[in-house]
This record gives structure tokens, C-alpha cells and sequence, in this order.
């Protein structure tokens, strides 16, 4: 798999993240890329990525964006999604956003998910700040 | 795709065969099990689709990964909201919308339900509840496409399995 420079995988996953991986992520100071390699396993029916893989993939993306802005660990509240276009198999998927405000409890973050040809998927969510130190409470 | 507990679908719930004897694995049966009920025209159970929550659908704090909840919902705006309206073709999306209402634990059966809003000849809109019981957990509203003459078709599909999407 050619994964571009200054991606790590996100070994840390489990159950969901873990089953569908792996997940790639780049930070430059406070601003944050996600990506990762669709494979057979992210298809649809037609043969291109399953849009239900792709909204999962910039759901984390945006929190990771909110994490990396404010450092505060959140939970997704509300996410809106336009399909802009088909992404291909085999073709690296890569998301990125922006923190537009937030206040003590929620945060509003925009951003897109795009192939090496145009963009795929346009997001807008609103993110529930976790309590700042509160340790995420991890069940194995 | 190994079940730590056993999925024990309620009566009328068909395992949905999204494979349909494609060797490879896609993202619909990667995911893990999804059940369908057709029920009777024009109830609330006219077309249901189902999963038992696996560990493997999960989040690090143990509750169903909204990225499993939002593909379950795409598949009832799709493949139910196309049921609903009668269609049997494939209908991409265009526009989701998700709210995450509630989380849901392992062990969970998660039923997903869509209300048709409106079709035009070109798109297709519905709204759509995930439930545990009666909670409800994510509410969804989607835009699907109506592609022009007959699409990608579901010729081969058997009467009895809900058509894939998405």
C-alpha cells in the first residue's frame, strides 16, 4: 500500500475502527489529515466506496479535527453529508476540516473527504466536548 | 465474520445475503450481519433492517460506533425508502443527515425503519429512526437519486432478499 509521507497508521483502534482499517492519520501543528486505502472490503454494490464507510471515516476525521484545534476529546452530535461524487477502489481517500467556533460544550467543525481527482464527500458537524482531562472511559 | 454472541434475530428477520455468491467480501457483509422484515404493506414494519451488536461495531467507549449507525441508516434510506416507493434499483445517495440521539450497547438489536417523504422522478427523500426497543437512537433524513431508466437493476436478486444499496 503507498501511503503518502507523514501519515501513521492509527494503531490504537478497536472494534469498529480496527475491523474496517486501517486508518491513516497526519498532524502538522493544530491542523490534522485522515486517510486510508479503500479496499474490496469498502465497496458497495457497484463496485465504488460504500457511502456508509465513507461517513464513518470523516465522522472521526472531523473529531479528530476538533481534538487537534481545541484539544478536547468529543462525541458527535449531528453530521450532514453530500455525496458529491464516486470514490474508487484502490484510490487513496484522505479528509480533512476546519474548527468554524464552539463554546464550553459544543464544537462546529466543516470539512471534505477527497480522491486524487476531486472531492467526495462535504461535511458539516456539530461535535459534544468531552469534559477537558476527563479520561475516555474504554471498554475492552 | 466471527459473533462473540449470537445474532438471535426475531421472528420474520432474514439474514440479508448482500454477497448474492460474490467471493469477496463487500462493505455490507464486512460490516457484520444485517437482518430484513417485510411486513404488511403500509405498517410500521413494512421493511426493517436489523443488526445484533458485535463487539467488532463498537467504539472505544463500547457503545455502537456512529460510523456503524450511519451505515445501517444509508441502507434504510436506500434500500427500505426504495422498497417503500416501490423501486428496485440501485438508488445512490446524495445527502445524509444524522443526528446521534442515544448510544446503544453490545447485545443490542438495533432496528432501523424509514418513512418515505417524497419522490420526484430524480430523487428520493425519507426520513429515518434507528431504535433499541423503544428508544430511539440516531435520527436520519436522506436524499437518494433516482437514476434515469432502469439503472443498475437487481435482475439477478432473489424475490426474497432485500435489494443491496448503496
Amino acid at each position: 500500500m503507498d501511503i503518502p509521507a507523514g501519515f501513521r497508521e492509527l494503531t490504537e483502534a478497536t472494534g469498529f475502527t480496527a475491523a474496517n482499517g486501517p486508518w491513516f492519520e497526519k498532524v502538522e501543528g493544530n491542523r490534522v489529515w485522515r486517510g486510508f486505502m479503500p479496499g474490496p472490503q469498502h465497496a458497495n454494490a457497484l463496485g465504488i466506496v460504500h457511502g456508509g464507510m465513507m461517513a464513518a471515516f470523516i465522522d472521526a476525521a472531523l473529531g479528530s479535527v476538533v481534538y487537534r484545534a481545541i484539544d478536547r476529546r468529543c462525541v458527535t452530535l449531528k453530521l450532514t453529508l453530500d455525496y458529491l461524487t464516486p470514490a474508487r477502489i484502490g484510490d487513496w481517500l484522505e479528509a480533512t476540516g476546519e474548527l468554524l467556533g464552539h463554546d464550553e460544550h459544543v464544537a462546529q467543525v466543516r470539512g471534505r473527504l477527497y480522491g486524487p481527482r476531486h472531492d467526495v464527500l462535504a461535511g458539516l458537524g456539530d461535535f459534544a466536548l468531552l469534559r477537558p482531562g476527563r479520561p475516555l472511559k474504554v471498554r475492552s | 465474520m466471527s459473533s462473540e454472541i449470537p445474532d438471535n434475530p426475531p421472528e420474520g428477520f432474514k439474514l440479508v445475503d448482500f454477497a448474492r455468491g460474490r467471493p469477496e467480501p463487500t462493505f455490507n457483509t464486512h460490516v457484520g450481519n444485517m437482518y430484513a422484515k417485510r411486513g404488511e404493506k403500509g405498517t410500521r414494519d413494512e421493511f426493517v433492517l436489523a443488526i445484533r451488536v458485535q463487539q467488532n461495531m463498537c467504539n472505544p467507549a463500547g457503545g455502537l460506533h456512529g460510523g456503524m449507525m450511519m451505515t445501517v441508516a444509508d441502507l434504510v434510506g436506500t434500500m427500505g425508502g426504495g422498497y417503500l416507493a416501490g423501486l428496485r434499483k440501485f438508488l445512490p445517495t446524495v445527502s445524509m443527515t444524522f443526528d446521534f440521539v442515544a448510544p446503544a450497547r453490545v447485545g443490542d438489536w438495533v432496528e432501523g425503519r424509514a418513512e418515505l417523504i417524497r419522490q420526484t422522478r430524480t430523487l428520493l427523500f425519507t426520513n429515518i429512526y434507528l431504535t433499541v426497543g423503544d428508544q430511539k437512537i440516531l435520527r436520519a433524513s436522506s436524499i437518494a437519486k433516482i437514476s434515469s431508466g432502469d439503472g443498475t437493476g437487481y435482475t439477478k436478486t432473489e424475490a426474497s432478499v432485500p435489494a443491496a444499496a448503496t
